[in-house]
């Protein structure tokens, strides 16, 4: 079934998750996207999507993502399902394939959802051997993902970010850091986002995941939910910046799963992601330059929010935005701190 | 402290009972409570497969009212979880559930148009392979009793119910007189996908039986024999012309034995 060439190699810029609702369009317009990614679970059939998939691999490098192998079951894999993700992979032949530090599998259900796991020894080992089994089946290296949480074990002995460290050491798997799963865990869970993403191993990380969450107030209780829902929040974009300036740039991948918008307002947001790391990029480089050059009085002239506040989304994003916008979506700008200006 | 196994499974069995079977002492949330950050593992579970159901069923869904569609669908999660993470695999059992719920006995054509809703989704997952020609076999000696290969998507129900004119009318937006639109009527339906769409036709019995048996593997000549049983005046020509004509076959060879016993057999 497989088409002859050489798959794509997935590049340090960003790219959409591939839906359902945009296929035809993609195939029709094939606009411009770094790459995509599949749900996995989604080609492990024969519908039409698996043809149209097919067609657009040839144009777009491919991520395959996996949501339903529950990596953190104890009771193992689901020898049937790695098989036909493995299948997949053969098929389509992705750049990059990642899953979840998570559980969905328990009890001979399948829960629909990624739920936490108790940090610790006991969990590390079953993990690692799960993520051994994965990629030896694969025979390639395999991203996993950071959770979103609304809530954690009491007898963990170890927080997220040490247990994935601590997983990178033991099996040589890569990391996908969700940056908007950080924002969300970090809400919900009251701890430091930064020093969560700070924590993980740099050379590790593989890709980076930008999506919307919703908020929910249940008395008290502020609840940030990864409903994947909305465009990037200010909040997320602002630690997308820490991230980027932390590992300079990475595939990126805009998340979009419930309440799909029309295909430009991805684009515009892979957009503007796009237009951040280049701005980062680009402030790093001339303070390097001035660093080199007149170090004694050199003052920092990079781009503030505050001193910049007229700056706005990069042209096509905006067009974009403003195509697809409904009248309760707002065009204003992310608030960042640092904002690329088109004509620096 | 539980091992992690048994504290999966509690775990598990508490998000799908939609009540808090694990102790609250085992989790934490900051300063929040963690039973009721627990409920939105238990809302997330319901609503995602009860909006997986919803898409494969939306006509049974405007048959029973959403509220009544979402009741069903919340007790067969949690009475029949997914086996599995292929989530295009999960409903098969929910006709068949819908049928047995007591509220909807009066109203049979519920669970027999969820039955061809399923039908739907299997074809719309299944492989659509090259369509062959009549020309292609001008000049190829099959035999007296060749072998029709069909569609892998073809799917051919019966019902003592009128299911295809109950889906045709929900097809469109609009308000529908809902018991007009379904009478015990049998009707024999086959459909199979073309590209990204499924084509649902009616058939008589004879057809439908001529049909059946080559899905089964059974061979024109028992395929023949069957309508012809069911009704004298079948067409054959007609029969084969409308098969290929529909793009249904796949492959045709030369019988490697004969079924001409097992049709009479059975």
């Amino acid at each position: 079934m497989s088409t002859i060439f050489s798959p794509l190699a997935i590049p340090a810029s960003a790219g959409i998750g591939l839906r359902s609702p945009h296929i035809a369009e993609m195939l029709t317009r094939r606009p411009s996207a770094g790459w995509l990614e599949i749900h996995a679970e989604n080609y492990m059939g024969d519908g039409a999507g698996v043809e149209a998939l097919e067609t657009l691999r040839q144009t777009y490098p491919l991520s395959a993502h996996g949501v339903g192998l529950s990596l953190g079951s104890a009771g193992g894999l689901d020898r049937d399902h790695l098989e036909r993700l493995r299948k997949v992979c053969q098929r389509f032949e992705p750049d990059l394939v990642s899953e979840h530090l998570a559980w969905s599998v328990a009890d001979g259900a399948y829960l629909n959802d990624l739920l936490p796991l108790r940090y610790d020894e006991e969990a590390l080992a079953i993990v690692a051997r799960n993520v051994d089994t994965l990629q030896d089946t694969l025979k390639r290296r395999v991203l996993i993902e950071n959770l979103s949480a609304y809530l954690a074990f009491a007898d963990s002995s170890m927080d997220e970010a040490e247990f994935l460290a601590a997983l990178v050491a033991r099996t040589g798997c890569g990391l996908l850091l969700d940056v908007n799963n950080v924002q969300v865990s970090a809400h919900n869970l009251q701890y430091d986002a930064k020093a969560f993403i700070d924590a993980l191993p740099q050379e590790a990380i593989g890709e980076i995941h930008l999506a919307g969450h919703a908020t929910n107030h249940v008395g008290t209780d502020t609840v940030l939910i990864d409903d994947h829902g909305s465009r990037v929040p200010p909040v997320v974009w602002a630690l997308y910046q820490h991230a980027i300036d932390r590992l300079g740039p990475r595939p990126t991948l805009i998340e979009w799963d419930t309440d799909v918008p029309v295909l430009d307002v991805l684009l515009g947001e892979a957009m503007w992601a796009d237009m951040l790391t280049a701005s980062i990029m680009f402030n790093r480089k001339q303070a390097a330059r001035r660093d080199q050059t007149t170090e004694a009085r050199a003052r920092p002239s990079s781009l503030s929010f505050e001193c910049e506040a007229t700056t706005s989304m990069p042209v096509l994003a905006a067009f974009a935005a403003a195509r697809a916008a409904k009248p309760s979506v707002s065009l204003a700008p992310p608030s960042l701190e640092e904002i690329y200006h088109a004509a620096a | 402290m539980l091992p992690l196994e048994h504290l999966q499974t509690t775990m598990a069995r508490a998000v799908l009972a939609m009540e808090p079977t694990i102790a609250a002492k085992t989790l934490t949330a900051g300063k929040a409570d963690p039973l009721a950050r627990l409920r939105i593992y238990q809302n997330n579970t319901r609503s995602s497969l009860t909006a997986v159901l919803m898409a494969v069923f939306p006509v049974t869904v405007r048959l029973v009212d959403e509220r009544f569609f979402r009741f069903a669908a919340s007790e067969f999660i949690r009475r029949h979880p997914p086996a599995e993470s292929r989530l295009a695999r999960y409903g098969a059992g929910f006709p068949r559930f819908l049928k047995a719920i007591d509220t909807l006995s009066d109203m049979p054509v519920v669970a027999e148009t969820a039955r061809l809703e399923w039908a739907i989704a299997e074809a719309l997952d299944a492989p659509a392979l090259p369509a062959r020609t009549l020309a292609e076999y001008e000049n190829t000696d099959l035999g007296l009793s060749p072998d029709i290969l069909l569609q892998p998507s073809l799917r051919l129900i019966v019902s003592h119910w009128s299911i295809l004119s109950v889906w045709t009318a929900h097809q469109h937006d609009g308000v529908l007189d809902q018991h007009s639109a379904w009478t015990r009527r049998p009707e024999r339906v086959a459909l199979w996908r073309a590209g990204d769409t499924v084509r649902l036709v009616l058939l008589d019995r004879a057809n439908f039986a001529f049909r059946h048996s080559l899905k089964h593997g059974l061979g024109l000549e028992h395929a023949t024999g069957r309508a012809l049983a069911l009704d004298p005046g079948f067409d054959l020509v007609s029969a084969l012309v409308r098969l290929f004509g529909d793009g249904l076959v796949t492959d045709v060879r030369a019988a490697t034995t004969s079924h001409s016993n097992s049709w009479r057999q059975s």
